[in-house]
């Protein structure tokens, strides 16, 4: 990482040519910000259905049912992609020490983007939506047909993911470097495999198989989503920023790259884990519980890869905030993982599928993992893109522990309330006792949905006062190398 | 592009392909590839109980939704055929745009009771339909599982349900669906009182007959008809037919009540009993 260290100073020192285009990256982060607050604000509002406590009943267009739409898509699309695209347009360049294929395209890319994800939202509102999860977002087209009923959204997402794949694979190609990071591995495929699992789970299941074999494809479409485009420009940017933060190297580079590569071979085969004991054949149901146990290994190297970076910086979890939320979202990481080995076998499957264990674990990982991760990575680049420092670290300090305590309720509760509801349906208690056996789980999921959102107001106050207050941001800290100084500075 | 490692190439691209090969191509192989899927026409062939009673039920709507060559009392069977193929497909259509399946699943897995509880398990074969794309399997049940709901609750209780769930589930979470139903003037009878009691009726309780119109000269005509119509020895003094405003389920709601009806009651191959 002594090459990425030495560009940021270059960077520092030529303001006329920097090779990040910082606008660009404050505008995504921006975006992302907004999206992930609408987005949490939009799942808040639907848990108040599950307390018949709905403020918009009888509105069609804000009902329930198609609230939920806006909650998963606007976190996966609004919220991950704005953030992971600015974090992205930061590493690159000062990972290859080349800017940008091209500025102007960044800004098309933005502004067609931020369309898209409220051509997504509004269409979803309006009653345009699909019906595979997380594809959700409009074909445009009637199903079946090639009538336009609605902007073809699902179509433009592809192409503004092509567009976006040339303005980060270009320096990446053009490198300075004869080798590339273990972040660029990362990042390139994570590009490749974005467009691929778009493309592949917004045509198959919709226009080509329909039935069992649909079913597999949606399955496929639902986990490499997460697997296949989340987690690795995740992983790729805490290979960048915790060494950096650290001031030390990884702790093994042969591990990092055991990693990708058990990542990419094993991630992929688990999309039909999404539907055991369904009408897919079972061979294939077989092989996808394999080689979601298999996927375990990989985390376990990565996770053993960043603590022992961690090694000898234990303070670094007190003094930095950012290096707490990586580190919170890597434990969380491993806990999704290792409940996710178990959860895959047929004997939990029999009595968790369908319950509240799934979205315990689903907002464990995109919440816990991948929120908690581009929330450091935010944290950490605020100051150096406004050239503010922090307006208030106290606030930091709120929204930590009231978005990661809130989590912790909202996962301990939901988990507990799949159990509940796992156990009484297999013991065929009537389907009405059940519901009412899980409200007071919704009560509690809703208070610590507040939490969150109480939190993630601290987080946007601050950010706000941040960028209008004029207490400047000392860029010398970012050159200090003695890491004692530079974590307690940073 | 010199530098670029066509290793990570070989990684996106391969890993992804092996993926694609052995949990999409292999399983559509080894079930659907040896069938054709099944077009709406196919599974709307064979006319649900319930969708002829919609017509019956709520016929105005049925008209305005479905067209006048259907919703005729002596529709040819292709009309009918016609008329539920167009209902099934939009009942589907509303289905997944309000995210039912979110919360309904229509997958019975053979554990966890669940054959007991929910009923027939289907096969790869019966999945392969034109609507099961994309498949409507679901993750979440926070309501029941629909795979066999057809013909198990009376059309009635599903407009009912639709309205407002907890007027037939007493603590249900399912939001209630009113902007699928549409105002409108309506033909009431009010049984003799002396007569209600003896039927073991609440004397208040007034019932309407089929359709609701749009205006009240609809209305009226509807009531000479019945009128005109009515069997002497039933009607006695004291019954009294009137006009009054009503609400009711529009044509999307009956699409959507004509989908549910038929979950599960189409089968390529009907199971044996042994």
């Amino acid at each position: 990482m002594s090459e990425a260290a030495a560009i940021s100073i270059d960077d520092v020192r030529d303001e006329a040519h920097p090779l990040v285009d910082k606008d660009l990256v404050r505008w995504h982060l921006i975006a992302a910000v907004f999206f992930m607050f609408t987005a949490m604000l939009g799942g808040f509002i639907a848990s108040l259905q599950f307390l018949n406590e709905y403020p918009f009943n009888g509105i069609s267009w804000l009902s329930y049912g198609r609230l939920r739409f806006l909650h998963t898509n606007e976190v996966a699309f609004g919220f991950l992609v704005n953030s992971f695209v600015g974090m992205l347009y930061y590493a690159v360049p000062r990972l290859t020490g080349r800017p940008l294929f091209n500025r102007t395209l960044g800004w098309l890319i933005f502004f067609v983007w931020q369309a898209l994800v409220l051509l997504t939202s509004i269409g979803q509102l309006l009653g345009k939506a699909q019906a595979v999860e997380w594809g959700e977002t409009p074909t445009g087209f009637r199903p079946g047909t090639f009538e336009l009923n609605y902007v073809p959204v699902d179509f433009l997402i592809e192409v503004g993911a092509v567009l976006l794949a040339i303005n980060l694979l270009y320096p990446i190609a053009k490198s300075i470097h004869k080798r590339l990071y273990v972040s660029l591995w990362y990042i390139t495929a994570g590009m490749i495999w974005l467009i691929l699992t778009y493309v592949m789970g917004n045509t198959l299941p919709e226009w080509t198989l329909a039935g069992s074999s649909g079913g597999a494809t949606a399955g496929l479409y639902i986990h490499d989503l997460v697997g296949l485009f989340v987690t690795p420009f995740g992983w790729g940017l805490m290979y960048f920023f915790v060494p950096i933060i650290l001031r030390k190297p990884i702790w093994s580079h042969a591990l990092s790259v055991i990693g990708f590569w058990a990542l990419a071979f094993f991630y992929p085969l688990n999309g039909v884990h999404h539907f055991l004991y369904s009408s897919i054949p079972m061979s294939v149901q077989y092989g996808a519980i394999i080689a979601t146990i298999a996927v375990e290994i990989v985390v376990t190297t990565v996770v053993v890869n960043f603590f022992g970076t961690m090694w000898g910086r234990g303070y670094a979890l007190r003094q930095s905030i950012p290096i707490r939320w990586f580190y919170t979202g890597m434990v969380f990481y491993f806990t999704t993982c290792l409940q996710c080995s178990f959860q895959t076998t047929l004997t939990f499957q029999e009595i968790i599928h369908f319950t509240d264990w799934v979205p315990g674990h689903a907002h464990l990982v995109m919440l816990g993992v991948f929120a908690f991760w581009n929330m450091g990575m935010i944290i950490w680049l605020w100051p150096r893109l406004t050239g503010h420092e922090w307006y208030s670290r106290r606030l930091l300090g709120w929204h930590y522990w009231l978005v990661m305590l809130g989590l912790l309720i909202m996962f301990l509760d939901l988990t507990a309330a799949g159990l509940v509801h796992g156990f009484m349906f297999k013991n065929m208690a009537p389907w009405m006792r059940i519901v009412d056996s899980l409200k007071p789980f919704w009560w509690f999921r809703t208070f610590a949905g507040a939490m969150i959102i109480t939190g993630v107001s601290c987080f946007i106050y601050n950010l706000w006062m941040t960028a209008k207050h004029d207490k400047p941001y000392d860029y010398r800290v970012d050159l200090v190398h003695d890491p004692k100084e530079a974590i307690a500075n940073g | 592009m010199d530098r670029f490692p066509s290793i990570i190439l070989a990684a996106a691209f391969g890993c992804f392909a092996i993926s694609m090969l052995l949990s999409a191509v292999y399983p559509w192989a080894i079930t659907d590839a040896s069938q054709a899927e099944a077009s709406i026409a196919d599974v709307a062939a064979n006319i649900t109980e319930e969708f002829a009673d919609l017509k019956k039920s709520y016929p105005v709507s049925f008209r305005q939704k479905l067209g006048e060559a259907a919703a005729a009392a002596d529709a040819p069977l292709e009309a009918m055929q016609a008329a539920h193929a167009e209902a099934l497909q939009r009942g589907r259509d509303l289905y997944i745009a309000e995210g039912c399946w979110h919360c309904h699943s229509q997958f019975v897995r053979p554990v966890a009771n669940e054959e007991a509880r929910f009923g027939h398990i289907r096969t790869p074969a019966e999945e392969n339909n034109a609507l099961q794309r994309p498949v409507l399997w679901g993750t979440r049940r926070v309501g029941p599982d629909l795979t066999n709901e057809g013909g198990k609750r009376s059309n009635d209780w599903h407009v009912a349900h639709l309205h407002n769930p907890r007027s037939t589930s007493p603590g249900s979470v399912m939001p209630g669906y009113t902007w699928y139903f549409r105002k409108g003037f309506q033909v009431f009878r009010r049984i003799d009182p002396n007569k209600a009691e003896v039927a073991n009726i609440d004397p208040d309780t007034s019932y309407p007959y089929p359709g609701l119109y749009d205006t009240e000269e609809e209305a009226r005509e509807a009531l000479e008809t019945i009128k005109a119509n009515l069997d002497p020895t039933v009607a006695e003094e004291g019954d009294r037919l009137f006009v009054r405003e009503s609400v009711g389920p529009d044509g999307d709601a009956l699409c959507i009540i004509a989908y549910l009806q038929w979950l599960g009651t189409w089968f390529p191959e009907k199971p044996t009993e042994e």
